[in-house]
């Protein structure tokens, strides 16, 4: 279905689903930062520029509770978290990047398990997707097979218009659900000319290429050039759009406390170290190694697909400028 | 008001950095150098480690040369293989965190060939990496900068640094500001930022400070500070951080610049230094102590705070 | 006979981190004397006030201490010649930290209390207590402790009575 929607209207929109009691989740700034984050009324939110956290947050949060314990003498309670108390959610102005890492994340959390934390979740939010209109140089959707239109993952797609408004169109039946239930606020798509999308300064990268060659190549002298110099902190995989390996703690004392679900990252020297002492990632190539391997290979024998998105938060906040983009194609050109 | 910085001499570093690379890497003087090179981003850098004479020019220094190289050389670093002497590129900033090091006896001065920089400032973090430096896309750090000249390294490049203009202390302006707070405004403040911490250890994994080979904060027996990156645990990471490198941070802000989150980390890196400066005359420098001022004492320490 | 006890609407937990050598000797002093002091205190005892992380106080207030007194032998006194001096160091700089992240000191007492001072081990304690009664409950750690990341926040009562419970 398209549809046409002004300025004024996505706004109008915006603020009486918040009314309404809907958690409206949008970029916002917090604190200098722009971040996915609940807002109070349309104004807040700041699509200027991409949020420094992906999207994947509204999911698959940082952190959450997914069990509470109490002790009484010799008495133990258990108490689940119920997942009809998560909140109906429209997620808006979500990046083309960020909206089509969410169908590659479905696959993993309602595989052999499905993850209600995950799937619950998931189930209650809309998507309301944005069409990107600037790009800077550590961008490369157009690389990994995406561009800066695509409507993957969203259920509802913006693109901006000259005139300030945006051509709507829907792409699932939740996005059909949004517009019917507003109707008044969509009007018939208009020849208003769009803004010019964004253009990532990267050539597309043969993806099987890539693979067949990591299909080969566990061991090679390619991984000791690229990582020796990673420090081994989270920060590539926490600010991902499809990463999703999480750590689960018990904390509390005896008496009471939770289980919680938090981000974990394989670049992390914790992260296989087993309770032997052994770690088979025992340094840091190793571990990147694995996050190359995962994203480009494991998870496409899996589940056919790239958990990558071309987003370059990664490229953005690596201390050591580490460059995803670059040993990608240095790897299709081997 | 931009006021813009002269950079020029980074050309003349850079080339005067290569052949002396070349020449070091050739005559087997070194084993390996540690410095920066291009990446694919327009106007980044990113560290290398060069083996090969025919690699040395490779290395080069621009205004995006913000690491901190030190961290390779510490015990943290097990990927670097530790054998023979290795040559290292280093600002004033890095040295000092070099001499930290020293005094800690985690790195021997005979072990390393420094290679230092006549530095007019890098970029802060908050900008693209091709942005021309000025006095406003300055790292904080560079605006408080007195090591500008690193002493007693086994090269220096023969240039005259340019006089820099004048530039506003950024952290002293700052905690100064915190400083004039109430406490419940204070606790306001670092709750907002502390509430961002995502718990990616950037922050821990780039101090050259930080080679603890368990840190504190991973151990879950006993487990002294939550995992989780919940406001609390986030609190509690930042508290025992700043405390564990107190009389020793080097002041090279690498927390603060890698931080995701746009965390002022260095603020109270900053505080503690400035603090320690007060009660016991100490300052991170150029100077090698085995002792630093919380791992020494004297009778006559302050002691008005307690009853 | 015992003085009649005085009820009050609060009663502040305050966690003492005391050395084995002088306080918790001066503490055993003043019960062994017969002297009364408020029964808010809970006390830790460790080797030596050089041993006392500056981690444990955070850990303290986190748990739900409304102040926190550390307590050790007076200088040139200490069991191991020097604990007490590092510690001085240790926490002359820990409180400024704390200030600086916004906690009120009038919360975290540190002294001196020899085995022999029975009487300035309940006067250290009788001072922090009541002064922290007046203060009110510690909340800003309790309420910390409750705060999740927008994503991970689910509002049930659960939650709350949880709180309740610090």
């Amino acid at each position: 279905m398209q549809k046409y929607i002004s300025q004024q209207n996505l706004t109008t929109l915006l603020d009486t689903l918040i009314k309404q009691g809907t958690r409206v989740v949008a970029p916002h700034m917090n604190a200098g930062v722009p971040l996915y984050e609940p807002i109070q009324s349309a104004a807040d939110m700041a699509t200027g520029q991409l949020p420094r956290r992906s999207a994947k947050e509204a999911f698959f949060p940082v952190c959450e509770d997914i069990m509470s314990y109490e002790k009484e003498g010799q008495r133990i309670s258990l108490k689940d978290i119920d997942p009809a108390r998560f909140p109906e959610t429209v997620l808006v102005g979500v990046r083309p990047c960020d909206a089509a890492a969410i169908p590659v994340l479905d696959e993993v959390f309602s595989w052999d398990y499905k993850d209600e934390f995950f799937l619950e979740r998931r189930k209650k939010t809309t998507i309301i997707g944005l069409a990107c209109t600037a790009a800077d140089d550590a961008c490369f959707c157009t690389a990994v097979g995406l561009f800066p239109g695509e409507t993957k993952g969203s259920d509802l797609f913006l693109t901006p218009l000259e005139d300030g408004g945006y051509a709507c169109e829907s792409y699932s039946d939740k996005g059909e659900t949004l517009i019917n239930g507003n109707k008044e606020l969509f009007a018939e798509p208009t020849k208003t000319k769009a803004l010019s999308l964004a253009e990532p300064q990267t050539e597309k990268i043969d993806l099987k290429k890539v693979k067949s060659w990591l299909d080969e190549h566990f061991e090679d002298p390619l991984w000791d050039g690229i990582a020796t110099r990673c420090v081994g902190c989270g920060a590539c995989a926490f600010v991902c759009p499809a990463c999703h390996c999480f750590d689960i703690v018990d904390e509390g004392t005896e008496k009471a406390g939770k289980r919680r679900k938090s981000w974990d990252a394989c670049g992390f020297w914790k992260f296989t170290h087993h309770a032997s002492g052994h770690n088979p990632r025992d340094l840091q190539p190793k571990r990147y190694r694995n996050r190359i391997m995962h994203k480009f290979k494991y998870y496409d024998d899996k589940f056919g697909q790239t958990l990558c998105t071309g987003c370059g938060r990664c490229v953005r906040v690596c201390p050591v400028g580490i460059d995803i983009a670059s040993i990608v194609e240095e790897i299709s050109k081997k | 008001m931009t006021e813009p910085i002269d950079t020029s001499i980074y050309s003349a570093v850079t080339a005067a950095i290569q052949t002396e690379a070349q020449r070091i890497l050739a005559a087997g003087l070194v084993t390996a150098i540690v410095g920066y090179a291009a990446s694919r981003r327009n106007g980044s850098t990113q560290p290398i480690i060069v083996t090969d004479a025919a690699a040395a020019e490779k290395l080069i220094f621009t205004p995006a040369s913000v690491n901190n190289l030190a961290l390779y050389l510490t015990k943290a670093k097990k990927e670097i293989p530790k054998k023979g002497k290795i040559g290292i590129v280093v600002k004033g900033c890095d040295l000092k965190a070099i001499v930290g090091l020293m005094g800690e006896a985690q790195l021997k001065r005979n072990d390393l060939y420094l290679i230092g920089v006549p530095c007019a400032g890098v970029l802060a973090s908050t900008v693209q990496p091709s942005t021309a430096l000025t006095a406003d896309t300055i790292a904080s750090k560079c605006t408080e900068c007195d090591a500008r000249l690193p002493s007693d390294c086994d090269y220096v490049p023969n240039v005259q640094l340019p006089t820099q203009p004048q530039l506003a202390g950024k952290y002293a302006v700052e905690i100064a500001r915190l400083e004039a707070l109430t406490p419940a405004e204070r606790w306001a403040y670092w709750k907002e930022q502390f509430a961002k911490c995502i718990k990616c250890y950037a922050c821990r994994q780039v101090c050259p400070f930080c080679f603890c080979e368990q840190c504190l904060c991973d151990r879950n027996k006993p487990q002294m500070v939550d995992t989780t990156p919940r406001p609390a645990g986030n609190t509690a990471w930042h508290i025992v951080r700043a405390m564990h490198l107190a009389g020793r941070c080097a002041g090279c802000a690498e927390c603060e610049r890698v931080c995701p989150m746009d965390i002022p980390l260095n603020l109270l890196n900053r505080k503690m230094a400035k603090e320690l400066k007060e009660l016991y005359d100490y300052e991170a420098g150029f100077e090698v102590n085995d002792k630093g001022p919380l791992t020494t004492y004297t009778d006559k320490d302050d002691q008005s705070f307690i009853k | 006979m015992h003085p009649e006890k005085q009820t009050h609407d609060f009663e502040p937990k305050i966690i003492a981190f005391v050395c084995t050598w002088c306080t918790y000797a001066g503490a055993d002093l003043a019960g062994t004397s017969r002297m009364q002091y408020p029964a808010n205190v809970r006390v830790l005892k460790f080797p030596c006030t050089g041993r006392i992380d500056p981690v444990f106080i955070l850990k303290a207030f986190q748990q739900g201490a409304d102040g926190v007194l550390v307590s050790g032998c007076h200088p040139g006194d200490c069991h191991y010649i020097a604990g007490n001096f590092h510690a001085r160091r240790r926490f002359a700089a820990f409180r400024k930290l704390l200030e600086f992240v916004g906690v009120d000191l009038n919360r975290l007492q540190f002294s001196w209390v020899s085995a022999a001072e029975g009487g300035k081990w309940v006067e250290v304690v009788t001072d922090l207590t009541e002064k922290v009664r007046a203060m009110g409950p510690m909340t800003e750690f309790k309420e910390l402790a409750m705060e999740e990341q927008w994503s991970g926040a689910i509002n049930t009562p659960e939650l709350k009575e949880a709180y309740s419970q610090i």
